[in-house]
């Protein structure tokens, strides 16, 4: 689905990505930890493509089309999805509103039609239960006054609405009670498909317990230096990243 | 402060405009001759004076200007009327009051009539009581040379708000209506002002509206402005309270090549409430000044004033807002807040608010913000695959919307929301 090579990307001059490489297939889920100021977020905002950063080499590949090439709102319509660390507080725009321009306008940029209200409300209803996302919230304002909780959770909701093909959530269980984690999981877990897939950004195991990835890769310094298997995952949690830092270093 | 040389300009600027000739009849010298008076002695406002400071008037006062009532015959209202609600509506063209297009009601709730119609009483006890021709040469000019105007008796609680239209056309021409708003002990009074301008071409529109807020009575005042290409605009609106009265007055500007705006709230009972809102969002080259005098001179009142702007392109938005608290107006709450985004690196916002307290038991705040559009929150949306023009329109709508959303008559809303684009 999406093939990342040798990806490097700088903001003000600094060299934040020094060469990623990372395949992932449809069906797959995939997890990037890695400790602070590895790039682990820089990546999400890069393949969402936040202009404050600049692409110095490398090539990123999805569904056959340079990514690259294309504006952040064409990426969101081709299906990437991007779950905000800190959600953005928009006042004086409804949540309901902001949604249904969102996706009319993918609609329209397809050719089809604008969804119905019936349609667009039986959808809302439907996907809104699943992060248990109260009603209230939908007509407020997007993400004004919202808990950390409710903010991590409209972002689920708003994926589940958009039905992207790649989903990246980036550090969606900072700031979560373990309550909360486990409806944002089953959340995103109810989404996943043999069709779409999703990487997980996160510092913490925790959550690729309730988010079972197929494949963990660990970020240090702008590079993937480590990849594995779920138990990667279980082992950075025993042992911290000293380890692999020394690795590397060594 | 005025030189001879200004004098003369004054002179020969005011003899093109008393050319014509404007309804005579037994009273209005009486009425006029405040206005002439002041003139002798004025000269045309320059940016040295503060409250000209942001508004160049010579792009007015170097041009002539002529009265010219037209045929009303093929003017269309349409597109200024409020689908679903009803109005009495008084239709002027080019200043003068057009009798066939107006409704002019005489119930026990409301009397419209033309200044024709009045006593020499209702017109003098009303006429300039608050409006300043002393020092404001355009005040003094409407005064001296009013095109014609009617006035509105508020007897009780209106069954129909009235909708004030006026229609402009033509070159050269200089549009002056005068009004008069009165709302007497108990009533209640809903006035929408809606402007229709086409062919138009170095025009000036020099409008005052003068209200006055009977005792427990209500006003509330709503103005349109979505000019064409061609006008400019000095719109001054005065109004007087006495005790336990509302006066809202709601501005929202859309377009205009050159607006200036003049609202004066004068509280002189207790327990009054007073409201200005406005939005505006000038783009191109368009020069947009509020300026704003809320005078608090009896104690146990509210006012809440609240000005919200996107300023685009090169052009300029102005914010004056001043409030005074006199000596014995104690117990007073005065709100004012402007706040501005400014879309493009050559738009200029200047904005003043100011506040003169002289009584020492008062809650008063005032402040003024001008940023630019918050680009994470633009970024945010367009990863929900908005594209950048609808997100920035989004946040713009969501920004002026606050204001909008003060409107209290619903269908009004549903089409200021409508000319906004914000559905």
């Amino acid at each position: 689905m999406i093939s990342i090579k040798n990806l490097h990307a700088t903001i003000e001059g600094k060299n934040i990505l020094n060469g990623i490489n990372l395949e992932v297939k449809a069906g797959e889920v995939h997890a990037i930890m890695g400790p602070n100021g590895s790039g682990k977020s820089t990546l999400s905002a890069v393949l969402a493509g936040n202009e404050d950063y600049e692409i110095t080499e490398g090539s990123v590949d999805f569904m056959g089309e340079d990514l690259l090439e294309f504006s952040t709102e064409e990426r969101a319509r081709m299906g990437i999805f991007l779950a905000f660390q800190y959600p953005i507080e928009i006042p004086g725009v409804s949540n309901m509103n902001f949604l249904r321009t969102a996706i009319n306008e993918t609609r329209e940029s397809k050719g089809e039609e604008p969804i119905a209200a019936k349609e667009f409300l039986a959808m809302v209803k439907e996907k809104s239960a699943l992060v248990e996302l109260d009603n209230s919230l939908l007509k407020r304002y997007v993400n004004e006054g919202f808990s950390g909780g409710e903010k991590k959770r409209n972002e689920i909701f708003q994926m589940a609405m958009l039905e992207p093909k790649l989903s990246i959530l980036d550090e969606t269980d900072s700031g979560l009670d373990i309550d909360a984690l486990k409806i944002v999981s089953h959340g995103v877990n109810t989404l996943k498909t043999k069709d779409n897939a999703t990487v997980v950004i996160t510092h913490y195991q925790r959550l690729l317990d309730h988010i079972v990835p197929d494949f963990v890769h660990v970020l240090y310094k702008g590079k993937i230096v480590k990849s594995g298997g779920k138990e990667l995952a279980l082992e950075l949690e025993e042992k911290g990243y000293d380890w692999i830092k020394e690795e590397i270093n060594a | 402060m005025s030189s001879t040389l200004t004098t003369n300009k004054v002179e020969e600027f005011v003899s093109h405009i008393a050319e014509n000739n404007l309804a005579v009849w037994s009273e209005l010298p009486s009425i006029r001759k405040s206005g002439l008076e002041a003139l002798k002695n004025l000269s045309f406002p320059t940016t040295k004076d503060e409250y000209w400071k942001y508004s160049r008037t010579t792009k007015i006062t170097k041009n002539q200007y002529k009265f010219n009532s037209i045929d009303s015959a093929n003017i269309n209202l349409d597109e200024v009327r409020v689908a679903g609600l009803d109005t009495y509506e008084i239709v002027m063209v080019n200043g003068f009051l057009n009798i066939e297009l107006s409704t002019l009601p005489k119930n026990d709730s409301i009397t419209i009539k033309s200044f024709e119609e009045c006593t020499t009483e209702e017109l003098t006890a009303y006429f300039s009581q608050n409006l300043d021709t002393i020092t404001n040469f355009f005040s003094a000019l409407n005064t001296a040379y009013f095109s014609e105007g009617i006035m509105v008796i508020a007897k009780g609680v209106c069954d129909k708000p009235v909708h004030l239209i006026h229609y402009s056309e033509g070159e050269g021409v200089i549009s002056q209506p005068r009004n008069l708003f009165v709302t007497e002990k108990n009533s209640e009074l809903s006035i929408i002002k809606s402007s229709i301008n086409k062919n138009t071409n170095n025009f000036f529109y020099n409008s005052v509206n003068e209200f006055f807020i009977g005792e427990n009575s209500h006003i509330n005042y709503y103005v349109i402005q979505n000019y064409e290409a061609g006008m400019n605009v000095m719109s001054t609106n005065v109004a007087t309270q006495e005790k336990n009265s509302t006066f809202s007055a709601f501005s929202y500007t859309l377009k205009g090549d050159w607006i200036r705006n003049n609202t004066n709230v004068f509280v002189k009972g207790e327990h009054c409430e007073s409201n200005l809102y406005g939005a505006y969002q000038p783009t191109g080259k368009e020069h947009i000044d509020n300026h704003t005098i809320m005078d608090h001179l009896m104690p146990n009142c509210e006012s809440n004033e609240h000005y919200k702007g996107t300023v685009g392109d090169k052009a300029t938005g102005v914010f004056n807002g001043k409030v005074f608290v006199r000596k014995d107006a104690q117990k007073i709450n005065a709100f004012q807040s402007n706040n501005n985004i400014l879309l493009s690196d050559d738009a200029t916002m200047n904005s003043k608010p100011e506040l003169e307290i002289y009584a020492d038991d008062v809650k008063c705040s005032h402040g003024s913000t001008s940023g630019q559009l918050d680009e994470e929150a633009v970024f945010y949306l367009q990863s929900r695959g908005l594209s950048k023009e609808s997100a920035t329109a989004l946040l713009i709508s969501a920004f002026l919307g606050e204001v909008v959303e003060k409107i209290k008559i619903p269908e009004l809303k549903e089409k200021v929301l409508e000319i906004y684009g914000m559905e």
